[in-house]
């Protein structure tokens, strides 16, 4: 077993109670002097221990949304070296900035993450991530990079080209979606080629999968799995390693974790640009404390799903609002729809009158055509569109299920 | 080695510490750093016991030494080499290090050690401690505050009131000490040059602690930068 950062990753609990509390306070010195929309808020605040925490107001991702674009800050934006989106309420971008320091603690953190699951020097990393994803893979180029790992990055926008780098570049950990993964194990399948010839040795996802997918997985591919897990807006990857035991450390000397009404809830202490405090991240999560004989002292978290009604459609993230958002723009605009989501895309069922049908079929194909490409280039989804008489009560204005 | 935590204190009913927590750990070189009138003197002289503290908590090597006096500090092991060196200027050299060890019986072996690593303090051992340069006088003080044995360190301000070349060679002596690996928690306004030797950082301004971090990341820091670098940093964003 490896560990990167010893001090950080092992840190027994006295020192990080101590830490925490030094970091809290001067997070919340700073917000105060440095960011217009909390001086009010935190004037009158002072921190003398942890449990304070539930005396500070939270921050939620509408705050965020409200605070577009830069409102958020701590720092000015000519200190602000790096500016990532991501997906905020109903679909609309939030912005992420990040300082230098930023930057090079996402290495570390990510760096953290990628040694738990084994990578070396001698490794060869390929990041295999497509449009959307910017952000997933830059943060793993990053620790990569730090690790010292031959780093590969690449878009697997065709996936035997994707398996074709594996099998020349002699790639020996591959960090992708689950989705990409599970297309692999199929693809070695499907083309009869043992996974042993590959030199894959360390599949790493950027999410967590269930215990049978795992399996799957690494069955299909010979190589053995670690997943990530992280929060957009707070740190993706970074936030929480996978450890040998298969269990999902907080990165708690940087992250302060709780769960209210079953919601994760993260503070974050040494962000610069943009620090979080108690950022109410809409995932439904489970906190375990305990020894692990990892030797990690981080609280283990347990995510499960979200509490916003988002779907994953592809691995995209994909609001239910903004599916009218799309359809408003194409000539089914106001019709009933209903919407059957599936892991890899959308079936949409457009309500059509009689008069509809009346029309020429080459109308209506065009139609089919519109919403298709509509959603492809406004969500980067896939979308089968059904016509249907009636899409029924539930169906009224758009319900996904 | 030293936890302090949500620290006050003031002078009559002016509060300059307003509830600061660091620590450190035992070998590490800590820097505290901030502009004039922070609150960096008092601090320290919170923490062994100068300055009664309002509120808080000072534990050193495990135990509760929050308003200990002074000489309870210095027998738990903690030193400070004040600031502006307070060394006893009618006094000789040998003087000044035989008081630095009035508790040690072992501390003409310590004094002889000291001139080893001082040897600019041997030549001059008979010398008034007045008439030495700046440079020794700190030399002297912090060769005053070893010979004490300390398991903790405090310096406040080593570079203060010193030529650049002195600066240099203090901040060199403290590197020695940090080699041979003694705990140190030093105050500064020279915050480059402490930052470059020490492990960690504290920023403390007015007295808050408002960042904390390693010390290479403080020296990248855009707030560091503006309020210690120049660079013409100060500027308005919103």
């Amino acid at each position: 077993m490896r560990i990167f950062d010893r001090s950080g990753e092992l840190m027994d609990h006295d020192l990080i109670e101590q830490v925490h509390l030094e970091r809290l306070q001067a997070l919340v010195a700073r917000l105060k002097r440095n960011v217009r929309r909390w001086r009010e808020r935190l004037a009158g605040i002072r921190i003398t221990g942890v449990e304070d925490l539930d005396r500070l107001p939270f921050t939620s991702p509408q705050d965020l949304l409200e605070a577009f674009p830069y409102g958020m800050f701590a720092l000015p934006l000519r200190e602000v070296v790096r500016l990532h989106s991501t997906v905020g309420p109903g679909g609309k971008p939030l912005v992420l900035g990040y300082s230098r320091n930023d930057l090079t603690q996402w290495a570390r953190l990510t760096a953290r993450q990628l040694v738990a699951a084994g990578v070396t020097s001698n490794d060869v990393i390929q990041i295999s991530f497509g449009g959307g994803f910017f952000n997933e893979a830059l943060g793993y180029m990053l620790g990569a990079e730090l690790v010292g790992a031959s780093v590969i990055p690449e878009d697997p926008f065709h996936i035997e080209y994707q398996l074709e780098v594996l099998q020349k570049y002699r790639t020996t950990v591959l960090v992708t979606t689950p989705t990409n993964a599970r297309d692999l194990a199929d693809l070695l399948q499907t083309m009869e080629i043992d996974p042993q010839s590959l030199h894959l040795r360390t599949l790493v996802l950027s999410r967590p999968i269930p215990d049978d997918q795992r399996e799957h997985l690494e069955v299909g591919t010979f190589a053995e799995v670690r997943t990530g897990f992280g929060v957009p807006e707070v740190m993706a990857p970074g936030f929480a390693l996978e450890c040998d035991e298969h269990r999902l450390h907080v990165q708690e000397d940087q992250f302060l974790v709780e769960v209210l009404d079953g919601e994760l809830v993260v503070t974050t202490l040494v962000r610069e640009a943009m620090p979080l405090l108690r950022y109410r991240t809409r995932i439904a999560a489970r906190l375990e404390r305990g020894r692990c004989p990892c030797g990690r002292t981080g609280v283990q978290v347990l995510p499960d799903g979200r509490l916003d009604g988002r779907l994953l459609v592809n691995e995209m993230p994909l609001c239910p609002e903004q599916i009218d958002g799309v359809l408003a723009r194409t000539k089914a605009a106001g019709q009933p729809f209903r919407l059957h989501v599936s892991e890899r895309g959308v079936i949409v069922e457009v309500e059509v009158s009689e008069n509809f049908f009346a029309d020429e079929m080459r109308v209506l194909a065009d139609l089919k055509r519109e919403i298709r490409l509509e959603f492809l280039a406004r969500l980067g989804v896939e979308a089968e569109v059904r016509y249907v008489s009636s899409v029924g009560d539930s169906g009224n204005r758009g319900s996904a299920e | 080695m030293l936890r302090v935590r949500n620290l006050r204190t003031g002078y009559g009913s002016l509060e300059v510490i307003k509830g600061v927590s660091f620590h450190v750990a035992p070998g590490e070189v800590v820097a505290l750093i901030g502009a004039n009138g922070a609150g960096k003197t008092s601090l320290l002289s919170a923490v062994v016991g100068l300055l009664p503290p309002w509120d808080g908590q000072v534990v050193i090597g495990g135990r509760d030494a929050t308003g200990a006096p002074p000489w309870e500090s210095i027998a738990s092991g903690v030193v400070l080499v004040p600031e502006g060196r307070r060394i006893f200027a009618d006094m000789t050299v040998m003087e000044n290090l035989q008081v630095g060890g009035y508790r040690n019986p072992d501390r003409d072996r310590l004094i002889d050690e000291m001139f080893d690593r001082f040897p600019r303090l041997r030549e001059r051992r008979g010398q008034t401690a007045g008439t030495l340069s700046g440079g020794e006088q700190q030399m002297l003080a912090i060769a005053r505050g070893l010979i004490a044995r300390p398991r903790l360190l405090l310096l406040d301000e080593p570079s203060l009131g010193l030529a650049p070349l002195l600066v240099k060679e203090v901040f060199e002596v403290v590197r020695g000490l940090r080699d041979l690996g003694v705990t140190i928690c030093m105050v500064e306004q020279n915050a480059v040059a402490a930052l470059e030797i020490a492990d960690r950082g504290y920023v403390l301004e007015t007295g808050e602690i408002i960042l904390e971090g390693v010390s290479e990341d403080l020296l990248r820091n855009p707030e560091v930068m503006r309020a210690y670098l120049g660079k013409g940093y100060r500027e308005v964003w919103e």
